[in-house]
């Protein structure tokens, strides 16, 4: 525990290191799985097709496959994502977060497929005859109310996400649960050390939890 | 027949492991340690001792890696792990008049080392087992019986020929080990895995600069790639590995001191030495001396 | 040739004969097994008023809602203003929009306020600036007299002032034909009259050119006062079609007898 206090920056850096890690793929993967599911539930067929396909696949492999796929096998393939680096962001902080963008958006996908099928028929019915395109229909009518009726769902799928984040530690990702490991591996006595790093994720999920809580009040929808 | 079925999956597994052998030495050329089993070894020992119980019983559980060539490994088809910790371990067992296929080999991992000697999961642990102060204030450490220092695999056409070359470069390990935060200290970028294979396979790929543990374990894998990998840097820290014993029985340290020196002035030290890490190519080092056993 | 069989030749507007807006030819529809449109023949004039009735499943909504291609047909042809409606795809919509829709259940986009509701359209399909849009729109809820209500959500309406809105959203387009398909059907009785009143004001302007309306209803008094023309359907096909005064006076077919019958008696 003291030793925990005593390095109290390196748990604080460890902790934004995982809110990093979180943010940057919930919005990857708000707006990939977005637009998974309109690819799944518009005209096109074989869009339709390949988006059930890459759900279908990619939801049911373990995330640690995912992330075996992309931090251990690509390299072998010569595929590094090194360019990022030019921006200042250090390739492993980005292939931990496309990995966790690619199986996080399968599950936002599946969410939000639920929200379309919530709205009524008759809304993206009303859009078309006012001359809406698909996706017109589906950014001005449909996602709007769909994501409304997404939220509850959403914040599970985040939540997951927040907790799949420490898989990033087997990753070269210097995380919370990485830190936890390191400061176990040098203390003899674990429980408090576990405890105090639970209560971090503790912390962020209720904030999760609070956030969509109060987003599903102030965008309820009056039918 | 085991013997066979072992020696095959040994040789397959690399020149690093190549001359270890199993347990039932002597009739095979490449054996290991030649261990000499202590006969009625329960007579040796005071009664309401640990060790008396243990050459009583005739059993012993050893926690040793299974993960770490030259030192502690056991592939997915062999009986029983090889490497310089589990030939110390058969050394132990024989003073208590226990065969080494008598053993009862666990895996232990960094993070379970000390819960695994507190509740009695295992009797004694050699897994690389670094002696600290923290280490020491919850569970026994006898030692050390090897010293080593970490150092740095690298790409053989790779610029890093010293300490300094390391600031801002990516430098894998263990996730959680100590070598992954003395290399953050040297300014570098700790990349964190669950196995050092993964963190071999990174440098290989290119995807980190370097990866860095103890030399030993660095000395196998650069054996396993010559053409692609090499061993730099002199050791940068000391890691003196320690056998661990429960402090619910204090006795034990002045046993394990008292068996390791033993071996070490008798040779089978150097021979355990010369058949698993030695298979690498370093020389055969001179036996550290042990600390002494704290006042009971 | 555009008019069905049944069709009486001393039609006051027989179409076909100068510019028809809609023409539907030989358009064939089925549901699974169902053949819910049997060989629909029918051609809708400028400013003409049609008033399409018939018995629960006859067929009467799919039609009115091929004719902007919410339903797409199995056979024949639909046109408007001689060229056949589009695939699927940014030319249609953009058809669409010329083609204001009412429906049963009113379709208000529930998450936007009555005035959002109106310049929807405008502003991401005619590409009107805001203000304008705004403009319009207030005109068209004046028009159907909920112009005070413009800053509320749909669900905070009646459902005869949601009807009304409906109607002023398709108006904003300035559409050149409006389909009503069944739009006061889910209306409680006393509501029924001021979504009437706007439709009859459409058919019948004090001023101006009246608008082209095809009117799927049971309303029988909107079809008596309102309509130019009145399509009976039953089982898929155009039974009869004549004026409302001889269709409500004359009927010839049985099963037209038989359905004024049954719903005349009330």
């Amino acid at each position: 525990m003291e030793l925990v206090l005593s390095n109290f920056d390196l748990y604080l850096s460890a902790f934004r290191l995982t809110i990093g890690l979180f943010l940057v793929s919930a919005v990857g993967s708000l707006l990939l799985g977005t637009l998974l599911a309109a690819m799944r539930v518009g005209p096109i067929a074989f869009m339709s097709k390949a988006a059930t396909v890459y759900i279908t696949v990619v939801r049911n492999t373990p995330l640690l496959i995912i992330f075996v796929f992309v931090i251990i096998g690509l390299p072998k393939l010569g595929i590094l994502f090194r360019s990022v680096e030019e921006l200042g962001i250090s390739s492993f902080f980005f292939r931990a977060c496309l990995a966790l963008t690619l199986y996080t958006s399968t599950f936002v996908a599946e969410a939000i497929r639920s929200g379309i099928n919530a709205v009524p028929l008759g809304q993206a019915e009303a859009a078309r005859a006012i001359g809406l395109t698909f996706g017109g229909t589906m950014t001005q009518v449909v996602l709007p109310q769909a994501f409304r009726a997404t939220v509850p769902p959403l914040a599970s799928v985040f939540i997951a996400l927040l907790k799949n984040t420490s898989v990033a530690y087997a990753f070269g990702i210097l995380e919370a649960t990485a830190r936890m490991k390191y400061f176990t591996n040098i203390s003899g006595n674990d429980l408090p050390i576990f405890l105090i790093f639970a209560a971090g994720y503790v912390v962020l999920v209720e904030i999760i939890s609070f956030g969509a809580n109060r987003l599903e009040r102030r965008w309820r929808v009056a039918r | 027949m085991r013997l066979t079925r072992t020696k095959a999956a040994v040789a397959g597994l690399g020149l690093a492991l190549s001359l270890v052998a199993c347990g039932d030495a002597g009739d095979d050329e490449s054996a290991g340690v030649d261990v000499e089993v202590q006969e009625d070894a329960g007579s040796e020992f005071d009664d309401g001792t640990r060790m008396k119980e243990l050459a009583d019983s005739g059993e012993v559980i050893i926690g040793v890696k299974f993960d770490q060539p030259g030192i502690g490994f056991k592939g997915a088809t062999d009986d029983m792990p090889v490497g310089f910790d589990p030939e110390l371990g058969k050394v132990l067992a024989a003073s208590l008049g226990i065969a080494p296929e008598d053993i009862t080999w666990t895996e232990t991992i960094s993070d379970n080392r000390e819960p695994f000697l507190q509740s009695g999961e295992v009797d004694l642990v050699l897994a690389s087992y670094s002696i600290t102060d923290e280490r020491r204030a919850v569970v026994g450490q006898a030692g050390p019986y090897y010293v080593t220092g970490q150092q740095l695999l690298v790409a053989s056409d790779s610029d890093i020929d010293s300490l300094d070359d390391v600031k801002g470069t990516e430098v894998c390990s263990v996730t959680g080990s100590t070598s992954l935060e003395n290399i953050e200290a040297e300014g570098a970028t700790p990349r964190g895995f669950d196995t050092y294979s993964e963190c071999v396979d990174q440098v290989l790929s290119g995807a980190v600069d370097a990866m860095t543990t103890d030399g030993a374990i660095l000395l196998g894998y650069a054996a396993e790639h010559p053409d692609e990998l090499k061993v730099v840097v002199e050791p940068f820290s000391e890691e003196r590995y320690g056998v661990g014993y429960s402090l619910d029985h204090p006795e034990m340290c002045q046993w394990i001191v008292d068996t390791l020196t033993a071996a070490q002035e008798d040779g089978t030290w150097e021979e355990a030495f010369a058949a698993t890490l030695g298979a690498s190519g370093v020389e055969t080092p001179e036996p550290p001396a042990m600390d002494e056993c704290p006042a009971a | 040739m555009t008019v069905s069989d049944t069709a009486t030749s001393d039609n006051p507007h027989q179409p076909g004969t100068d510019d028809p807006l809609v023409v539907l030819d030989h358009v064939d529809k089925h549901f699974g097994d169902l053949h819910v449109l049997r060989d629909i023949n029918v051609s809708i004039r400028r400013g003409e008023v049609v008033v399409v009735i018939g018995p629960s499943g006859s067929g009467k909504s799919t039609l009115c809602r091929t004719i902007n291609r919410l339903e797409t047909i199995d056979g024949g042809t639909i046109s408007l203003n001689g060229v056949p409606l589009p695939e699927e795809g940014k030319e249609l919509a953009a058809l669409r929009a010329e083609v204001g829709m009412v429906f049963q259940s009113f379709n208000l986009f529930a998450h936007k306020t009555i005035l959002e509701n109106v310049t929807l359209g405008l502003t991401k399909v005619r590409k009107t600036p805001k203000k304008s849009a705004d403009e319009a729109a207030m005109r068209q809820l004046k028009r159907v007299g909920v112009a005070e209500q413009a800053g509320k959500y749909p669900a905070q309406l009646s459902g005869g002032q949601q009807q009304r809105v409906a109607i002023a959203r398709a108006l904003a387009m300035e559409p050149q034909l409006m389909l009503f398909d069944e739009p006061t059907s889910a209306l409680d009785p006393e509501m029924i009259k001021e979504v009437l009143d706007v439709m009859v004001g459409l058919a019948k302007p004090e001023q101006g050119e009246p608008m082209t309306m095809v009117v799927v209803t049971h309303e029988m008094g909107f079809a008596r006062t309102a309509a130019d023309r009145v399509l009976f359907m039953a089982d898929g096909q155009i039974v009869e079609e004549n004026t409302p005064e001889e269709f409500f006076t004359n009927p010839r077919s049985d099963r037209a007898k038989d359905f004024l019958g049954k719903i005349l008696k009330h």
